[in-house]
């Protein structure tokens, strides 16, 4: 089936980078991010096999690395060729027209330091791939390394099931967008080991169905890689490793976090150290509170991406802005978890890495002058980490800032909607049945018609921002109207006293869930007095008019 | 026992809180500066510009605050106060 599905990319290769992406759910990007920032150093040369459109070529060489690069296609090839020259690392990069079964002839022996093969070896077949890691064994130079990247059958037969049903509907869809498919591996790890390689699993994603393995040519590692070299067995005082996965458990707590997320008691993990993928003593040391979700979206933002140790600090349960601000996550809190773990033994720096939006309530002067460790604050998000730490600890302005955009507001739009829509609605449900669908309606609607509008509503507090909501609510009731659509008088005062009332609320308590906010519950009294007057007309007009 | 809070005295607690909170501005000594820029590097907002040239922090931008206090506590020289 492969060599149909390779008929397919020679045809298309603009769309097999994108395919690869579907397919791996994105992991691709990872695993040659890790490649290129974990092993490759100026001056190395490398050969890839199977280089596909560039991709991992041009990140290396732009590392500083002379590499070569090898594919069976024409097609790819100037693809690759076109992103070389657009990076301009034409001096860097040598591309070849070449089949896998031919670099035993073609290159020097020991010619290379490192050799890498993402999503190659399980097109090949069995006897080819066999051929083929004889021939890497010829090219690699003393200490050097082969790195295989490829998609495997999981061991297990629970991952093995999970596997399945994942891939399949994938591979589906992957094929009808962009033609392009893979074959998976099975026993990879024993044809390494009876090719003579020394090797092991470097790094696995997606519930061990993508896997880098790490193979070298003696057991005795050589000693410029030994210092950096990597711990299987955990040091002393550190309590597990952190590894992004989803299971039932996690996927209930997102769900359950989504609505109920300032609902205490607030899910949180043991405080302590972790390592993060494979650390060693030169990793940095990331520092966060012990909020559940806070921990799994450092982990899942850095994982693979990175090795780290990861020290975590009693922030009881709250994220690190809101315990900061609190008193929760204090200077004393971050060093009693470094004093309680044993970081000076596991890492030879003392540099820890402090979240900044807990800036503003963990003293970094006073974790310097007690422990005599440095304090640098990190990007505001965790998702920029790696390439803060990429750039030595250099914070762009973008690292720096705070912002709101449209994911981050309809996902806080619905945690408040948890609390408040409950609030709501069950007096509604129970006391005023035929209102319920209606005021749930409205109320859902203008939370997340607010949520998306949010950044163009004029002014910055959340009081201000409901007059526009409520013209525009109003405006959509009238427009209902005009379309042709009846509502008796009495009941049309009902709506408008009613959405008048929503919008109010929404817009001035969504305000209060914004990063941005400031004092936003100092709108209550105001809030109350809006709702007072409206219950005053909505109790006095009709008695006036005599309506109803 | 009148020092346990109740629900009101709770609930005004927290408005005074806020109401503070809504007024409290940067105050900003220049002359303490010694431009370690600690402000600007955990400023959320992007209040604060730092002057090279000067060895200062400007602030530049008072209107963006929010009042986190982050400067506040991270600056070595006392230079910044929230009132």
């Amino acid at each position: 089936m492969a060599t149909v599905f390779m008929k397919w990319l020679e045809t298309s290769p603009k769309n097999y980078d994108r395919g690869i992406n579907i397919l791996t759910l994105g992991r691709i990007g990872r695993v040659k991010e890790r490649i290129s920032n974990s092993y490759v150093h100026p001056g190395m040369h490398v050969l890839e096999i199977g280089c596909g459109t560039g991709t991992l070529t041009t990140m290396m060489a732009a590392k500083g690395a002379t590499v070569t690069g090898i594919d069976a296609s024409p097609a790819m090839l100037s693809e690759a060729e076109k992103k070389v020259t657009q990076q301009k690392l034409e001096e860097r990069v040598n591309l070849k027209y070449m089949d896998a079964t031919l670099i035993g002839e073609r290159f020097a022996q020991a010619s290379f330091d490192l050799v890498v093969s993402t999503l190659v070896f399980s097109e090949l077949p069995p006897d080819e791939q066999r051929y083929v890691l004889q021939a890497c064994k010829k090219l690699l130079a003393p200490g050097g390394r082969l790195l295989i990247a490829d998609e495997v059958v999981p061991s297990q037969a629970l991952a093995k099931l999970a596997f399945y049903l994942v891939r399949l509907p994938l591979v589906l869809v992957t094929w009808l967008l962009t033609r392009t498919s893979t074959a998976v591996l099975r026993d990879f790890e024993a044809s390494l080991r009876q090719a003579g390689f020394h090797t092991y699993r470097a790094a696995s994603y997606l519930g061990n169905s993508l896997v880098l393995y790490e193979s070298h040519l003696t057991q005795g590692i050589p000693p410029e890689v030994l210092a950096g070299e990597r711990q299987a067995e955990l040091p002393a005082g550190v309590v597990g490793r952190l590894e992004h996965q989803v299971t039932l458990r996690t996927l209930l707590l997102d769900l359950w976090l989504l609505f109920f997320r300032i609902i205490p008691p607030y899910p949180k993990i043991r405080p302590g150290l972790y390592a993060l993928g494979n650390p060693d003593t030169r990793s940095p040391v990331l520092v966060t509170g012990n909020f559940d979700l806070t921990v799994r979206r450092l982990v899942q933002a850095i994982d693979s991406r990175l090795d780290a140790w990861v020290l975590v600090a009693d922030s009881a349960g709250i994220n690190v802005w809101c315990a900061a601000g609190g008193g929760y996550f204090t200077a004393e809190k971050v060093i009693a978890a470094l004093k309680a773990s044993n970081l000076e033994q596991v890492v030879k720096h003392h540099a820890l890495i402090l979240p900044q939006l807990c800036a503003n309530g963990v003293d970094g002067w006073r974790i310097r002058q007690e422990t005599g460790w440095g304090v640098h604050w990190g990007p505001a998000r965790a998702v920029d980490i790696p390439a803060y730490l990429a750039g030595r600890r250099k914070k762009t302005d973008e690292m720096r800032w705070v912002r709101f955009p449209l994911k981050d507001r309809l996902e806080m739009v619905t945690v408040t909607l948890g609390f408040y829509g409950l609030l709501i609605l069950l007096p509604v449900f129970l006391f005023w049945r035929p209102m319920f669908w209606p005021v749930a309606f409205s109320l859902l609607g203008l939370s997340y018609f607010y949520a998306v509008v949010h950044p163009w509503l004029p002014g910055r507090d959340g009081l201000y921002k409901s007059i526009p909501l409520t013209i525009v609510a109003l405006a959509g009731l009238f427009v209902y109207i005009a379309l042709g659509n009846s509502l008796p008088t009495g009941q049309l005062f009902h709506w408008i006293v009613g959405l008048t009332g929503l919008s109010v609320f929404t817009a001035a308590e969504l305000q209060g869930m914004s990063p941005l906010m400031r004092g936003e519950q100092a709108n209550w009294g105001w809030e109350a007095l809006i709702g007072l007057s409206l219950g005053a007309i909505y109790w006095l007009i009709p008695l006036i008019t005599g309506w109803r | 026992m009148n020092t346990q809070p109740t629900l009101l005295s709770s609930l005004k607690e927290h408005l005074q809180l806020a109401r503070e909170l809504r007024h409290l501005e940067i105050q900003f000594y220049p002359q303490k500066c010694k431009g370690v820029w600690q402000c600007y590097n955990v400023c959320p907002v992007g209040c604060w510009t730092p002057d090279y040239a000067r060895r200062k922090v400007i602030f530049h931008d008072p209107e963006k605050c929010i009042a986190c206090g982050a400067c506040v506590l991270q600056c070595p020289e006392d230079a910044i106060e929230l009132k």
